[in-house]
């Protein structure tokens, strides 16, 4: 029986299409996996579904009548629940408290906590059994707290439950323990819809699989009539060679390297990394997503002062504990999350493209407007930014735009080390056009060499000239060259070569 | 081995090491202190600690939830003008009136802060900065001097042993218990009452995310609300404590006690960023505090030093407070920039 | 294009979306004078608003310390300014004794104790990271506990020196020189704010503290900078407000506290920081002491005084700063 039917779906973000009239069925008593790569839309249907965010367009069914949530609370009452990957825990309270959050019994005026230790406890056993649901969340590690999130939604007593990439943060052994909670869960008749991007995990859990790329299904496989073979579904994923393949650009080799690391160290999140930038190379750093390339660009930025590990720029040691040293050094940042990490969005263009220069040493008290109006008007000018004037504030640019702001500040910089973090994600077409001409006529022409993490394989594909994949903060590939597909990409980031 | 690791844990435990410094500030005053454990001396303790006791304890309320109120202290001296004023001396209706009147502008008091902090969502320094003028402009149309009028049997509760019609069971129970520790203990009642409900439990939600409260469907505003009005309700408890003691109304008794309240709370374990700490430490961090207040008054530090060694104790009491109650926190594994 | 875009375009609008806080906080100030005038019949008067505008600078003055220390954000307020410049009218007072030879002696104490105390509170508040809050309302303890072991048993001697006098309580023609000081103060602020590197630090630090960190600005250091400004000015005020009285009192500066917040918000500056026009700190004062002669000539005396203020500050807090949850 279909339990929630979504049809035709359309989503847009600014310039950037998200889903294209995309579809979904869930039955009941079935597991279906959700996959496809960094942004090919699996995670925004999940969104719309639950009430995140409205679709442009398209229908939501469930149990027959047509719906359109405004929150997830309005999903949840009407049974659907889910679990996202960024915790809406309270680290405050303890397990069983989060797990009740909401939906407390009472008996009379106060509340019944013995029934609720007892319920989540139930639950949690199933989980993760030997769990005290007395202990504080902000005690438990993130695999921890991920099961308690997903107790939560379940002690919910859903008919829809989505997980959203539920496993990431968790240990082989807590994965299987899920998988047995949720085939319980089935057997009861709950709907299960499941992202993951461990490949070993759909084919061993789900029942059928919906394949997105690009904001569309492009296959639907039933395992239990289809054949389950990975390259397959990698292939499906990746989409055949029905692409014209980009001329790559072949840069001259230099083997002089600019930058060594050695060692890196931060937490759980980078692991022992070491990889050598050459001058005059882009380098780019892929993987799934949350892998800890986003950490490893703002470690060489300096952001982190307790960072471990050794750097040398041109031979010569230095320290990357402070952004300042970093910049001192010329190893520029353009920040992942340019309206959190990279503008001041009340602020003109023209204040947001000179500010970083306002950090160096040798910056005259009254900053000259005159000198500083030209080249920011010079700026605007190369990277074709569409701004009425220079004083207008930022955040009346469209995104790609304010990311052309973001890169442009550092333009007047003589730059050794560009850090790009993502440096297109939400951005049109003709931006990112813009900014990768800009990006790679500076490596062709001034020798700047380039670490580039994008989360769209197609841009690693066509600027790199090497690419590190990486894993749970460790380097697991090296690509190099022609190396450097979609297929190879993919499959090294699953794990499955 | 088993006793070290056991004894380990209990000190770095900060709400042990709290009642540590509680019994050993106890411990100083009793010796400095002459007269010490005599009925007398302890019911005057008890009387002028209670103040902050209470302040304090309705202050945690607050900063639990997410907010803070710079407004306690004019609210208090409000509270108590509007008592005095309401009340004609030989007229006993009138204290019921009174005690009528006032809870209600108690509650519309805390429901103006609740209202600015938790629908309007201004921030609650802010807020409560500028209904603090309010209640002191209020405070002051009711009583530009101190004075007002109370009628006897209001009176009489407090002063119970010192009437001598009274029957002699009475005079005792008043000598043993004094009525401000019965005003403390309602205050224990109410708030170990509401710590059982549903809006206990989301106090300490709202306050420690309210990003997640509200997506769990919690009314977070309607929370943040009750917390201070239950505020309020430790403000209304302590101002009948002092006009019962004193007779009269104020405009600006109330004004020291905005800031000792905050310090004490901090010292009893409320972060100020919301969401952890226990109401019946902040009192616990109240009697150190009044306790060291008194070993400087024995100390013999002139009375002009007196002000100045308080603000004193204020910051290296929040600031090693602060610093201990974060740090038993464990770090969060989540990266976060600086 | 439609219209309304065309009007959008045009540098008449743009320049009045701008300014519109500004403008607002003129229409205030001007609709206090209406009511008064309807009320009073002799409210609007030059002579009255020479007054106003007197006093208004000393409100003004103080609020360009709010001001430092607000835009530098981290929800940064300077509560310790009332008793800082008290403290330093009380200590001077005795140094200047009436003449003019130690004027420079006093400035330079004066100058003294205010960085000293500013950079107490820049360094608990951007270092140690307490509460600005609780810090300088503290702070504020302490200095009055310090004022009260220096004055006590004994009466507060000393005498400001003439030219402290003349820059403060006296007049040129009809206009108070006290403007004219700020006159000269206010471009010099407006330029140092916006056209200085430290004064884009400044915004950058309050407007996003983390894009600012990443560019390699040191925030702590520039927040801890803005609040031994603010006690250094406040330190000066001290002065100037002994200049003013011809005595110094134990609650000379206390008084100037909630006014200088207030006229911040009046101003349309952004409590959260990164941005702010001195022009508006300026209009808000203007507003206050307006709002302050209106109450005080209307007979309703110091309660209704502080009552005004906080409904107002109340009303403004909501029309500026409230933040309804969006869905």
């Amino acid at each position: 029986m279909t339990v929630l039917e979504a049809r035709e779906i359309e989503k847009r973000f600014g310039g950037v299409v998200a889903l294209d009239r995309a579809n979904l069925v869930c039955r009941q008593g079935r597991i279906t996996g959700l996959l496809g790569a960094n942004g090919s839309g699996k995670s925004t249907m999940s969104k719309i579904i639950t009430g995140v965010y409205s679709a442009d367009a398209g229908e939501i069914h469930y149990h027959g009548k047509t719906v359109r949530y405004r929150s997830p609370n309005e999903a949840k009452l009407d049974g659907i629940a889910m679990v996202f990957q960024n915790l809406s825990l309270v680290a405050d309270l303890t397990v069983w408290q989060n797990i009740v959050l909401g939906a407390e019994q009472a008996s009379g005026l106060f509340l019944n906590n013995k029934a609720a230790i007892e319920q989540s406890r139930e639950i949690v056993e199933q989980l993760l059994p030997g769990l005290d649901v007395r202990r504080m969340v902000h005690e438990l590690n993130p695999g921890e707290m991920q099961i308690v999130e997903i107790a939560k939604a379940i002690s919910e007593d859903p008919r829809l439950l989505i997980l959203d990439e539920p496993t990431a943060a968790l240990e082989q052994a807590q994965v299987k323990s899920l998988f047995q909670t949720m085939r319980e869960l089935v057997k009861k008749g709950v709907a299960i819809v499941f992202t993951s991007h461990r490949l070993w995990e759909v084919m061993e859990i789900c029942d059928d699989v919906v394949i997105f790329r690009n904001g569309r299904n492009v296959a639907d496989l039933d395992f239990s009539k289809d054949v389950k073979d990975p390259e397959t579904i990698v292939s499906h994923i990746t989409g055949e060679a029905g692409k014209a393949k980009t001329e790559r650009i072949r840069r001259r080799e230099n083997q002089e390297i600019v930058l060594r690391v050695s060692n890196l160290n931060y937490g759980s999140f980078i692991r022992d990394v070491s990889f050598e930038l050459k001058r005059g190379e882009i380098l780019g750093i892929g993987g799934l997503a949350g892998q800890g390339q986003h950490e490893l660009m703002l470690a060489l930025a300096g952001n982190y002062a307790g960072v471990a590990g050794e750097v040398e720029l041109n031979g010569k040691k230095i320290k990357l504990n402070r952004p300042a040293s970093a910049i001192r050094n010329s190893i520029l940042l353009v920040p992942g999350d340019r309206q959190l990490e990279g503008l001041f969005l009340g602020h003109s263009v023209f204040t947001n493209l000179i500010f970083p220069k306002l950090g160096l040493k040798a910056q005259p008290l009254f900053t000259p407007e005159n000198k500083y109006r030209k080249e920011a008007a010079d700026i605007v000018d190369v990277l074709s930014i569409m701004t009425h004037n220079l004083d207008m504030p930022v955040n009346s640019l469209s995104g790609g735009n304010q990311q052309k702001v973001v890169v442009g500040k550092w333009l007047a910089f003589d730059t050794n080390v560009l850090l790009l973090a993502d440096p297109a994600k939400g951005v049109d077409v003709g931006a990112k056009r813009d900014l990768y001409d800009y990006i790679t006529e500076q490596v062709s022409e001034n020798k700047m060499s380039v670490v580039l993490y994008a989360s769209d394989n197609e841009e690693l594909i066509e600027h790199c000239d090497r690419l590190l994949i990486m894993y749970e903060g460790q380097i697991v590939a090296s690509l190099e060259g022609d190396e450097i597909n979609d297929d190879a990409i993919v499959a090294t980031s699953m794990r499955v070569r | 081995m088993k006793n070290n690791s056991v004894l380990k844990r209990l000190i770095s435990n900060p709400d042990f090491s709290r009642l540590l410094i509680l019994i050993l500030m106890f411990v100083l005053t009793a010796v400095l202190q002459r007269n010490f454990f005599a009925m007398r001396s302890i019911v005057r303790n008890i009387d002028s600690f209670m103040p902050l006791i209470l302040m304090t304890m309705g202050q945690a309320v607050v900063i639990i939830s997410g907010g803070l109120d710079l407004s306690v202290g004019t609210a208090l001296s409000l509270l108590t003008c509007v008592l005095t004023s309401v009340m004609r001396a030989g007229v006993p209706i009138t204290g019921l009136y009174a005690l009528v009147v006032t809870f209600a502008v108690a509650m519309a008091i805390g429901a103006i802060n609740g209202v600015g902090i938790g629908y309007l969502r201004i921030p609650p320094v802010i807020v409560t900065f500028a209904t603090s003028f309010i209640w002191l402009g209020i405070a002051l149309f009711l009583r530009p001097t101190p004075g007002g009028e109370t009628v006897d049997w209001f009176q009489a509760f407090y002063r119970i042993r010192n009437i001598e019609t009274a029957p002699a069971f009475l005079k005792a129970f008043g000598e043993i218990i004094p009525p401000s520790l019965i005003l403390i203990l309602i205050g224990c009642l109410v708030w170990w009452i509401v710590s059982r409900t549903r809006t206990g439990r989301y106090i300490y939600a709202v306050g420690g995310n309210s990003q997640s409260a509200y997506e769990t469907g919690i009314n977070t505003a309607w929370v943040q609300m009750k917390a201070c009005m239950i505020n309020s309700v430790f403000i209304f408890l302590t101002a009948l404590f002092f006009v019962g003691q004193n007779g009269s109304g104020d405009a600006r008794m109330g004004d020291p006690l905005t800031l000792k309240a905050i310090a004490a709370a901090v010292v009893g374990g409320i972060a100020l960023t919301g969401g952890r700490g226990s109401v019946f430490f902040a009192l616990i961090g109240a009697l150190i505090f009044s306790f060291v207040s008194k070993i400087i008054f024995f100390a013999n530090i002139p009375n002009a030093y007196q002000t100045l060694f308080g603000g004193l104790i204020v910051i290296i009491a929040i600031a090693a407070s602060q610093i201990y109650t974060l740090s038993s926190r464990r770090t969060g594994q989540e990266s976060k920039l600086t | 294009m439609s219209l309304l875009s065309k009007i959008r375009d045009t540098p008449v609008y743009n320049a009045v979306d701008r300014y519109k806080k500004l403008i607002i906080a003129f229409l205030l100030i001007v609709l206090l004078f209406v009511v008064g005038e309807i009320v009073l019949e002799t409210f609007f008067s030059v002579g009255q608003i020479l007054l106003t505008v007197k006093l208004a600078s000393f409100i003004a003055l103080f609020g360009l310390c709010q001001m430092v220390v607000i835009a530098s954000g981290g929800s940064g307020l300077d509560l310790s300014v009332g008793y800082m410049a008290t403290m330093t009218a009380v200590f001077t007072a005795a140094i200047m004794d009436g003449q003019n030879s130690n004027l420079w002696m006093a400035i330079l104490v004066a100058l003294g104790l205010g960085i000293a105390v500013g950079l107490v509170n820049g360094v608990l508040t951007a270092y140690v990271k307490l509460p600005p809050l609780v810090v300088t309302l503290a702070m504020a303890n302490i200095l009055q506990g310090i004022i009260n072991a220096y004055t006590a048993g004994k009466n507060i001697t000393g005498r400001p020196s003439p030219v402290l006098q003349i820059i403060a309580a006296k007049s040129t023609g009809m206009f108070p020189n006290i403007l004219f000081i700020l006159l000269i103060v206010t471009p010099i602020v407006m330029i140092i704010m916006y056209k200085t590197k430290w004064g884009l630090k400044l915004f950058g630090s309050g407007a996003n503290q983390t894009a600012a960190y990443l560019s390699g600005v040191n925030v702590k250091m520039v927040r801890c900078t803005a609040f031994i400004i603010s006690g250094t000015l406040a330190s000066l005020m001290g002065l100037v407000l002994i200049g003013n009285m011809g005595i110094a009192f134990k609650d000379m500066g206390s008084n100037y506290v909630m006014p200088s917040i207030a006229a911040v918000v009046v101003g349309g500056v952004s409590l959260t920081g990164g941005e702010g026009n001195y022009v508006g700190v300026l209009l808000g004062a203007i507003f206050l002491q307006t709002l302050t002669n209106l109450l005080v000539a209307l007979g309703w005396g110091d309660a209704g005084k502080w009552t005004g203020f906080g409904i107002v500050l109340f009303v403004l807090l909501i029309v500026y700063v409230s933040n309804r949850r969006k869905r």
